[in-house]
């Protein structure tokens, strides 16, 4: 009986901490400047939905239209302090992987009009697409509570991750490296 | 032997209840820990403010005090850079009671982790925005209520969050225009009043 007991006592102790780390991993995708994240939907591993927007030049871009390239979808907005220190890396990243492959999309989460946004991505000398974003294109990528959100997609045009918060450009870069690379490896 | 057994039972019931109960504590416990750890929402709360007394024609002052969650910062009214969301206070017209001047504090100069070599003016922890109100002459003494919203906008030391509207009341007790010391001593004088 006394055995009963403690085997009782055991499974709900080994309960509780299940529901402990079940509850740490269900956050960790939501917390700013937190781990890496694959987004609260669980998108790694997803086909990344497909969206259609408008470029301040007035163009409609679709994410389709870049299939076979690693994509780094960055949402932002011109009151974002953190997304204005990743700009400028975005930009030398662009220059130095648009060859083998990368182009990056920075989708404009503002209230500001187009005109002030196309202001701000001139003065940061901005050389890839910036689209006028819609909360439903966030949702679509689980939601952008807070800036700045970036997404990964591979050459597969499956998400590879998603991360929430400023990151280092070290950390950007070798996650754009190793997408690249797996692409090349996998012949797409 | 019967005893024996319900003793038995009752041991097993008893520990089969500490043991629920123990999930339940644990349960619980891991929910608090989830909820204050980096799962707070960037937030600015208002103390309840201060009726401004005032009589009518004269100045009153409401000062309006605010408090940034801990964690985060707020643009201030004036930042450094013309993209950013400053903090503003929006106050809609009180018929016969004119905003004078709202005064806000001076941010702080303050460096973050994301970039360390630029400094953004913020508010953080308390501060207090300074209203200062006039009734005209011929208002109606009484309760006035000054509606409005404080906009903000929210950062932490990776993200930021879109820009916020705080609702904000005040009220503003009016009485009787203070008659002139002439007036009084014309008054005083005056036959008929005596």
């Amino acid at each position: 009986m006394q055995r009963n007991n403690l085997i009782l006592v055991g499974m709900a102790v080994l309960v509780a901490v299940m529901l402990f780390f079940a509850a740490r991993q269900s956050r960790s995708g939501q917390t700013a400047g937190g781990a890496p994240a694959s987004g609260p939907l669980g998108l790694a591993g997803q086909t990344a939905p497909d969206f259609t927007l408008q470029s301040l030049d007035d163009k409609t871009v679709h994410l389709s239209d870049y299939k076979g390239k690693v994509v780094l979808v960055n949402f932002w907005a011109t009151w974002c302090a953190p997304c204005k220190i990743e700009i400028p890396w975005f930009v030398d990243l662009q220059k130095q992987y648009g060859p083998q492959g990368l182009q990056i999309i920075g989708i404009a989460m503002d209230d500001a009009s187009p005109k002030d946004i196309a202001k701000f991505a001139q003065d940061m000398g901005v050389n890839y697409p910036v689209l006028l974003g819609k909360e439903s294109v966030g949702d679509a990528y689980g939601g952008v509570q807070f800036l700045p959100v970036t997404v990964y997609i591979g050459r597969d045009g499956k998400v590879i991750n998603k991360f929430f918060g400023l990151k280092g450009r070290a950390e950007i870069e070798d996650i754009i490296k190793k997408a690249l690379n797996q692409g090349a490896a996998a012949g797409l | 032997m019967r005893d024996k057994i319900g003793d038995s039972n009752n041991q097993t019931l008893n520990t089969m209840r500490i043991a629920v109960a123990l999930a339940l504590v644990l349960a619980a416990s891991s929910l608090w820990a989830q909820e204050g750890f980096g799962t707070k929402a960037p937030s600015v709360t208002m103390a309840p403010p201060a009726a401004v007394a005032v009589r009518a024609g004269s100045l009153g002052k409401a000062t309006l005090q605010f408090r940034v969650a801990e964690g985060f910062h707020i643009n201030s009214h004036q930042p450094k850079s013309e993209f950013l969301i400053p903090t503003n206070l929006k106050l809609d017209a009180v018929t016969n009671i004119a905003v004078e001047k709202t005064t806000y504090p001076t941010g702080e100069d303050m460096s973050f982790a994301f970039d360390p070599g630029e400094k953004l003016n913020v508010y953080a922890g308390d501060f207090e925005v300074e209203v200062v109100v006039k009734p005209l002459a011929g208002v109606t003494p009484g309760k006035y209520t000054f509606h409005g919203t404080l906009r903000y906008q929210a950062c932490d030391n990776a993200a930021c969050y879109p820009p916020k509207n705080l609702p904000v009341n005040f009220e503003v007790e009016v009485a009787g225009a203070k008659q002139s010391p002439r007036h009084s001593i014309r008054n005083l004088a005056d036959p008929k009043l005596k």
